[in-house]
């Protein structure tokens, strides 16, 4: 009879204790954030660093005492990198979980397949690393803004680079080397756009497409030696770069072509994986660099990551860090996180200052095509062991006008086409 | 196309299909004695890599003796797998659709186990002391290592030819392919049998993966990329068919090889055009014995 009287006391205990914390949580006002990041996979990496960086800016949002009274919530759920499941997660996101702004994603086609999941709810979805051109002009929607550059965008800067680089070290022909889908041919349609663009007189002599994720590139390194050309364009991302790179370095390519890779070729896990073996001389780039710009904003953030995670941010980090504060920037001009159309409104043209913003500029998103504009920073790889552990990083800079980089109304019309 | 070029593309083929070669064969070995399609195979190709890569960068042991350590490491851990997972399902109706899902399975663990170990960040193996260079061979530049890859694929193949030709082990694993109740009631241990098999076998990707580790980057997902290029090898030679799986991995790295020379744009669509071909032409692959073929 005791232990029935104590059991009788027990349920309603502990309904009390699961019901609390809950009631507690739903008086506290919240910004709901979506996350749909890849965890497995060979693009795990970038998707840990960008859930590890978001959750950073969370913290140093919220610790100061959030935004307009609300509090910044962010949920991930592995994306796995496929297209089908991440619509599924996106749309449970909208339905069930009432989130207030969809966010994410490493593969571009998985950012296609969300941006529709986007537009037909019309709910936000803030792009951080995925960097097709299509999402931002040709299938561009009301609800999807980019906070990190576009293939063209480096494309471009790649394009500037190359043209100064004629006339001191004349080159005349180039071969391209990038994963058999669309990230790997945009690349390279748009660098011979921009080249074309900026007036330079290039002669192609040889397109290589490996699959992605591809193991063997021996035969396509002996392939492009053959081919003699001055600059090698790659066009490949991850592990992929390191890959290529060890397998073409006993054939002495890097000594008899310069190899140039402006979109994710600079991005720090290539120094980190290869460490004394990445060859010095390669010009690289990337969509956020941890040696520059050397401005405090880029220290704090890159020396936080570290001390939070023990290793240094690949790109990926910077592009969710930027999202979020995007997103905190945005709720704090309209006041809440429910106005959509008034945070459309706040996200078009914001002005944002980010760690790979230079002193003199400051990142904005073009209301037209809600794409970030930043300047983009080209360089070589040369010994700096400050970022073990990594023993090379990138240096000599050259950094382009982020004017320079968006695509003009001409490509756009003719992407409209295709 | 001249003659030193040539020779260059077929060099650069070999090296591809001999690294092939060494994953496919453990994939046609458990498939044909033990009747079982390992889709984890890769996975203890990517083990053989990390397990390099931990005995080389952290314990800082010497290269060759890392290569044994990871072989030895993904057979003890394939044996494991075989005795306390794949066992349970020999024999049973569902067996073909138990093996596909268990060993996908094994897939999603392993990356997740390697995730934990390792994190995600890619690993990089330098070459061994004295293969990080390049040998000069009348004019041609051909990688110190891609060459000892070349010779140790060689060795591979006459010693398996030896193994299973001229010793009672391998006899009893060739029977063993034939008929497993047979085998069972001349008094040979098969569940042993089978067990020791599926070691050597992931032993086999395992060592393939140190090997190949030096060239390439290792990674979470490493092993997916490379089971379906094994896959095509083990369809164009035969499933279950040792000499076939290193015909089918020499076809298929030189078809790649060539392809990506002559035809860049449509280099990778060769490689499936082949097992395709073979499909139509001879579907019990091309070393398949007339026995097999009857049955």
């Amino acid at each position: 009879m005791l232990k029935r009287k104590y059991f009788l006391w027990f349920i309603p205990a502990l309904v009390l204790c699961l019901v609390l914390p809950f009631s507690a949580s739903g008086q506290e006002k919240v910004i709901k954030i979506g996350g749909l990041y890849p965890m497995t996979g060979r693009a795990g990496l970038y998707g840990l660093d960008s859930v590890d960086a978001a959750e950073m800016a969370i913290e140093e949002i919220n610790g100061k005492g959030g935004v307009n009274g609300y509090k910044l919530e962010f949920t991930n759920t592995d994306s796995k990198a496929k297209p089908d499941y991440s619509v599924m997660v996106a749309k449970r996101y909208v339905t069930q979980d009432k989130v207030h702004f969809l966010f994410g994603v490493v593969s571009s086609a998985v950012g296609l397949a969300v941006t529709e999941v986007s537009k037909q709810n019309k709910k936000i979805f803030i792009g951080t690393d995925h960097a097709s051109t299509q999402l931002t002009t040709d299938k561009l929607q009301p609800y999807y803004f980019r906070v990190s550059n576009n293939t063209f965008q480096s494309m471009a800067a790649g394009a500037l680079y190359l043209k100064e680089l004629q006339k001191t070290k004349p080159w005349k022909t180039i071969a391209y080397i990038g994963p058999d889908y669309a990230y790997g041919h945009d690349q390279w349609d748009e660098l011979k756009f921009n080249l074309t663009r900026f007036g330079v007189e290039f002669k192609a002599v040889g397109e290589y497409w490996p699959k992605l994720f591809a193991p063997d590139y021996t035969a396509f390194i002996t392939s492009i030696i053959n081919d003699k050309p001055d600059i090698l364009v790659a066009g490949f991302w991850g592990g992929d770069t390191v890959a290529f790179i060890k397998q073409a370095q006993p054939y002495d390519l890097f000594k008899k072509i310069l190899y140039f890779h402006p979109d994710a070729g600079g991005n720090y896990e290539l120094m980190a994986a290869m460490g004394t073996d990445l060859p010095e001389g390669l010009v690289l780039s990337a969509r956020h660099h941890n040696n520059w710009p050397e401005t405090e904003l880029n220290r704090d953030y890159v020396n936080k990551f570290f001390k939070r995670t023990g290793r240094y941010p690949t790109y990926a980090a910077e592009g969710a860090y930027a999202g979020i504060y995007a997103i905190a920037e945005a709720v704090n001009k309209v006041g809440n996180p429910d106005d959509t159309d008034a945070l459309l409104k706040a996200f078009e043209g914001m002005k944002i200052k980010l760690p790979e913003d230079p002193d003199d500029f400051t990142s904005y998103i073009d209301p037209k095509s809600h794409q970030i504009v930043q300047v983009q920073a080209i360089g070589v790889t040369e010994r700096n062991d400050k970022f073990p552990p990594a023993k090379l990083m990138l240096g000599q800079w050259k950094v382009y006008k982020a004017e320079d980089l968006l695509p003009p109304p001409d490509y756009i019309e003719q992407l409209k086409k295709k | 196309m001249d003659l030193s070029f040539f020779i260059m593309q077929f060099l650069s083929g070999l090296t591809m299909a001999t690294l092939l070669f060494l994953v496919a064969s453990g994939l046609t070995l458990i498939f044909g004695v033990g009747k079982v399609f390992n889709f984890a195979h890769g996975s203890f190709y990517m083990i053989g890599a990390y397990l390099a890569y931990q005995a080389v960068s952290v314990w800082h042991a010497n290269f060759w003796i890392s290569v044994l350590i990871a072989a030895l490491g993904a057979g003890v851990f394939g044996m494991f797998a075989e005795a306390t997972f794949l066992r349970r399902i020999y024999g049973r109706a569902e067996e073909g659709g138990f093996q596909i899902l268990l060993t996908y399975s094994f897939i999603l663990v392993i990356d997740d186990l390697v995730k934990l170990i390792w994190g995600t960040e890619y690993k990089s193996l330098p070459r061994p002391l004295g293969f990080g260079g390049a040998v000069n061979i009348g004019g041609l530049t051909i990688p110190a290592y891609n060459l000892a890859i070349i010779a140790i694929g060689l060795v591979i193949v006459i010693l398996a030819w030896l193994i299973l030709s001229r010793t009672r082990s391998g006899r009893v694993a060739r029977a063993a392919a034939l008929d497993r109740e047979m085998l069972g009631s001349l008094g040979i241990n098969v569940p042993l049998t089978m067990t020791l098999v599926f070691g050597i076998a992931t032993a086999m990707g395992g060592f393939a993966g140190a090997l190949a580790a030096p060239l390439r980057s290792v990674s979470p997902g490493a092993g997916i990329e490379v089971i379906i290029d094994s896959l095509i090898v083990v369809v164009i030679g035969g499933m279950g068919n040792f000499w076939g799986a290193w015909l089918g991995a020499l076809i298929l790295g030189e078809v790649n090889a060539f392809a990506v020379s002559t035809v860049p744009d449509w280099a990778s669509l060769f490689n499936y055009l082949v097992m395709v071909l073979t499909l139509i032409f001879k579907p019990e692959g091309l070393f398949a014995s007339r026995e097999i073929r009857k049955v």
